[in-house]
């Protein structure tokens, strides 16, 4: 089926053939299924429609996996701010209120206890992170989700948000910061108040 | 020996730095004497690389297990397919 020669000029035969490649791809790199989802969705319209500029020099796959590189760099760069990371910094001035003027703690992190054992706790320790994470500035959790889900280095990481290290290390502070305070408040409920 | 001493403030986002690069001899010595004294920074620690080892133990169990695209998914890509390509005016 990898044949350069006559392939299909049929949307829904490369959806059978090539989807899950493809949506594998997406996952790996945006971490989310509705966005992977849209972002198939999207190379197979835009592969469909273009159908004329396919060479044939390569597979179908291949053609198809670079459309989608594509959307993806496009999604990367809508969720760039227009007007640098200072929305960043003013959501996350929220933080500030964690410490006192002489950057001491004001709200104590809390004692966690021990690990969740069972198995259907940890998925809802797990389902929680993820909401939390969808709570945040997208931007803030796509970087971190590259970085801990992902395990790119913050130099991939800052070429593919286009911005400079430092402001990747701010970034992913906020969000471990956001994280934090977000799952002691909704997970490990109450106990913050409590030293 | 002043340029070592961080507020509680500052040493999170050096333990959070920390976790995506090796920090500076100073900086390193810097976090490992304030966190000696301070419990309360010890426990930001912890609990920043729990949950980082929550999540990497997730996404390794993720990466088995996805192999393919959700059936649902599938459909309603499938749909949108077969609404825009059979359209002869689109």
């Amino acid at each position: 089926m990898e044949s350069t020669a006559k392939q299909e000029h049929d949307a829904v035969n490369w959806l059978d053939l090539y989807g899950d490649a493809l949506y594998r791809f997406a996952m790996a790199r945006v971490h989310n299924a509705f966005t992977a989802e849209d972002l198939v969705q999207e190379t197979l319209m835009a592969a469909y429609r273009s159908y004329e500029k396919f060479s044939g020099k390569s597979t179908v796959k291949t053609w198809l996996t670079g459309i989608l590189k594509n959307k993806i760099a496009d999604y990367y760069r809508k969720l760039k701010p227009e007007y640098g990371d200072e929305n960043i910094d003013s959501y996350a001035s929220s933080l500030d209120t964690l410490f006192d003027t002489k950057e001491k703690w004001k709200i104590k992190p809390g004692d966690w206890g021990g690990d969740p054992q069972n198995v259907f706790e940890r998925k809802e320790l797990l389902a929680v992170i993820h909401a939390c994470l969808a709570d945040m500035p997208e931007r803030i959790a796509h970087v971190y989700k590259m970085r801990e889900l992902e395990g790119a280095t913050t130099s991939e990481i800052c070429e593919r948000i286009e911005t400079g290290k430092n402001n990747c290390w701010v970034i992913l502070y906020r969000a471990r910061m956001l994280l934090r305070r977000c799952l002691e408040v909704n997970w490990f409920g109450g106990i913050n108040e409590r030293v | 020996m002043r340029h070592w001493i961080f507020s509680c403030k500052k040493i999170t986002r050096l333990i959070s730095e920390s976790m995506d690069r090796e920090l500076p001899f100073y900086k390193r010595m810097g976090i490992r004497f304030h966190l000696m004294m301070c419990a309360l920074c010890r426990r930001y620690e912890k609990q920043l690389l729990y949950i980082r080892s929550i999540l990497r133990q997730s996404s390794e169990a993720e990466d088995l297990s996805c192999h393919s695209m959700p059936t649902d998914a599938r459909k309603r890509i499938e749909e949108k397919l077969n609404d825009k390509c059979n359209d002869p005016h689109d």
